[in-house]
């Protein structure tokens, strides 16, 4: 994600959430939160949606590609030097001259310890970057809504001066909810 | 298909979870009661040692290595789909690509089984994998049989981890709609996740990583188990068209076995929605493409057994054909060329009757097929004073019968206990729901 705008560092601090139930609405709230220099936002969805990647990210890609590479190459060494290593420590005596260290015949095993360990790599790239297990989200983003049939954005830290125009953005922007704060908004009826 | 939301699809998809109904738990229960007698077999077999099997000189490998390469056959259908249609965009693949991946990890578990089994001193399996020990002896990494050790633990592991991530976003469903102690449970299995910005950017880029890593995956574990029997150079066996034919076949089956299991499932547990007809007519497609593949297959290996014209390796062929194992072979081309050309017309390939009866044939078609190749040629092999008819024993068929039942039981289990269908993803595949048509609407 871009880079944190401190929202308020002198008065007290607190999370605003907005609920809803329409895609084209959660990008406008996106959008003009942005657009107003609320970058540190955290946007909910029940499913991946490339709009949403887009528009918080701006083509930012993953660094997760990185672990699988790193990944893969150490896996592809580690292996050919465990074969090479072992090999070399029982040289059997092959007929015809076979090199004890063959290359053709440790390929399929090169293989398959590149995939081995890329996919490891990959897999701990993916908790590290995600941050998984989560266990420091606010209680606002923990919404049994936004596994179902909702999207959300939550504001971790707005001050006090800010919270009036960042509700204001929200219901503007279609939220079937917006909450936190020092007070609730409701905006009418929840999804059907 | 009816007009679904985001919460329709949370509550179809959720809602055979931890319920029983008599039919699942009769099945359940028979499962289990076959694979208790499947496993005494077993039990049987470490008691008083390979004896027991049918292997007579110079036939060694017979029904455990058969079974071997057929669970792991059927694994690659699941990985077909989850890897290499996710990254082609096919979007066939979402209703049933979970479904097909438990297949694959359940396929793999039977498979794996068998090495074990097969070497009869099961508690010496650790052999197989290096590690520093007192013998200063180590393995011997130019063996086809070591590649597969790696090939198979390799794709075992990157199988399980692909569909762990998978399931990740949908186990928080599942949490998010029960209570209690089950909730307790699949908080701590959906490791916190609440689908934030953060948490699906890095989750979609390791996807597609975890996809373009096992779809090489899908070539190479065939190939590796066909070079089992391809770098020996016993007559039907010692052959480069092994690798392609072996994928091909391995395809073949483990889409058969998709419409077999996931049949079934749509209709006891009501998911015509997500999985409907279209998906089997396309997996039936996949079936006949790699049919004609094998079938292609069957006709190469003839013709050039017979352009070598190496003798052993044309009196094996020949032996094939009008020797002991003749209704094996007939079976194997009848299942596997002839049956599944019915589903050339779409009336057949588009009615549940015809897809499932065509693919039970397939299955046992390319169960026969192995059997074929493995028992045939080592039966048959150089010295006519070694040729012997090996039939399996009811020690191996008890073995046999115990790997369906421990396939089906994990299967059985996994439906009850994991959403069947991939919710995050039939979601990402519907259109969102838009409060502004129009230039306002989302994409």
């Amino acid at each position: 994600m871009s880079a944190v705008v401190p929202l308020d560092t002198v008065a007290s601090v607190n999370p605003v959430k907005a609920v809803y139930a329409h895609m084209d609405c959660l990008m406008t709230g996106i959008a003009n939160l942005k657009k107003a220099g609320y970058n540190d936002i955290m946007v909910m969805s029940p499913m991946p949606r490339h709009e949403i990647e887009d528009a918080v990210y701006e083509g930012e890609p993953s660094p997760v590609r990185w672990f699988t590479l790193c990944g893969g190459l150490f896996g592809g060494t580690m292996v050919f030097s465990l074969m090479a290593m072992t090999s070399s420590n029982w040289p059997m005596i092959l007929p015809g001259g076979k090199p004890v260290v063959s290359i053709p015949a440790f390929v399929p095993i090169m293989f398959e310890g590149t995939v081995l360990w890329a996919s490891l790599a990959t897999l701990i790239g993916l908790l590290l970057n995600c941050r998984l297990p989560a266990t420091d989200l606010p209680a606002e983003a923990q919404d049994p809504r936004f596994s179902n049939d909702c999207f959300g954005i939550v504001l971790e830290r707005v001050g006090a001066h800010d919270e009036s125009k960042i509700v204001a953005i929200l219901q503007a922007s279609g939220a079937i909810e917006v909450s936190g704060g020092s007070s609730t908004h409701a905006a009418g009826a929840l999804h059907a | 298909m009816k007009d679904l939301s985001y919460n329709d699809v949370n509550k179809d998809v959720l809602r055979p979870l931890f319920t029983a109904e008599f039919s699942y738990l009769a099945v359940l229960a028979t499962t289990l009661l076959v694979l208790g007698a499947g496993g005494l077999c077993w039990v049987y077999q470490l008691v008083y040692g390979l004896g027991v099997a049918g292997y007579h000189p110079p036939v060694f490998w017979g029904v455990y290595i058969t079974t071997f390469v057929f669970w792991v056959g059927i694994g690659h259908a699941g990985t077909l789909i989850s890897a290499v249609l996710f990254l082609t965009r096919s979007r066939w693949r979402t209703g049933i690509y979970r479904a097909a991946e438990a297949m694959t990890i359940f396929a793999v578990m039977t498979a794996a089984l068998f090495p074990a089994i097969h070497v009869g001193r099961a508690w010496y399996a650790y052999w197989l994998f290096p590690y520093p020990n007192q013998r200063q002896l180590w393995q011997n990494f130019k063996s086809p049989l070591m590649w597969d050790v790696f090939a198979v633990s390799t794709y075992f592991t990157v199988s399980t981890i692909f569909f762990a991530i998978g399931l990740i976003p949908d186990i928080a469903a599942v949490r998010d709609a029960t209570k209690g102690f089950t909730q307790k449970m699949y908080a701590v299995m959906a490791l916190g996740w609440r689908g934030t910005d953060r948490q699906w950017h890095h989750y979609m880029a390791a996807y597609g990583f975890f996809a373009a890593i096992a779809t090489p995956l899908v070539l190479s574990v065939h190939s590796v188990v066909s070079w089992d029997f391809a770098m020996a150079d016993t007559p039907g066996w010692h052959s480069t068209i092994f690798p392609p034919y072996f994928v091909a076949g391995a395809i073949f089956s483990g889409c058969a076995m998709v419409i077999t299991l996931m049949l079934p499932l749509s209709l006891l547990f009501k998911l015509e929605d997500y999985i409907h007809v279209w998906h089997f007519e396309h997996l039936a497609k996949l079936c006949v493409f790699t049919g004609g593949i094998l079938t292609y297959a069957y006709g190469t290996e003839y013709y050039i057994a017979w352009y070598s014209d190496n003798q052993y390796e044309w009196g094996t062929f020949m032996d094939r054909v009008y020797g002991n194992y003749w209704w094996v072979f007939a079976t194997m081309v009848f299942c596997n060329c002839l049956a599944p050309l019915v589903w050339w017309f779409k009336k057949v390939r588009t009615n549940y009757i015809g897809l499932f009866v065509v693919s039970v044939i397939i299955n046992i078609g390319m169960w026969f097929e192995r059997f074929n190749i493995i028992a045939s040629s080592l039966s048959h092999s150089f010295d006519p004073a070694g040729w012997v008819y090996y039939t399996p024993t009811w020690v191996e068929w008890g073995i046999l019968i115990m790997s369906f039942a421990w396939f089906f039981t994990w299967f059985l289990l996994f439906v009850k206990i994991m959403p069947s269908v991939a919710i995050a993803e039939v979601k990402e595949a519907m259109r969102p729901p838009v409060k502004f048509e129009g230039e306002h609407a989302a994409k």
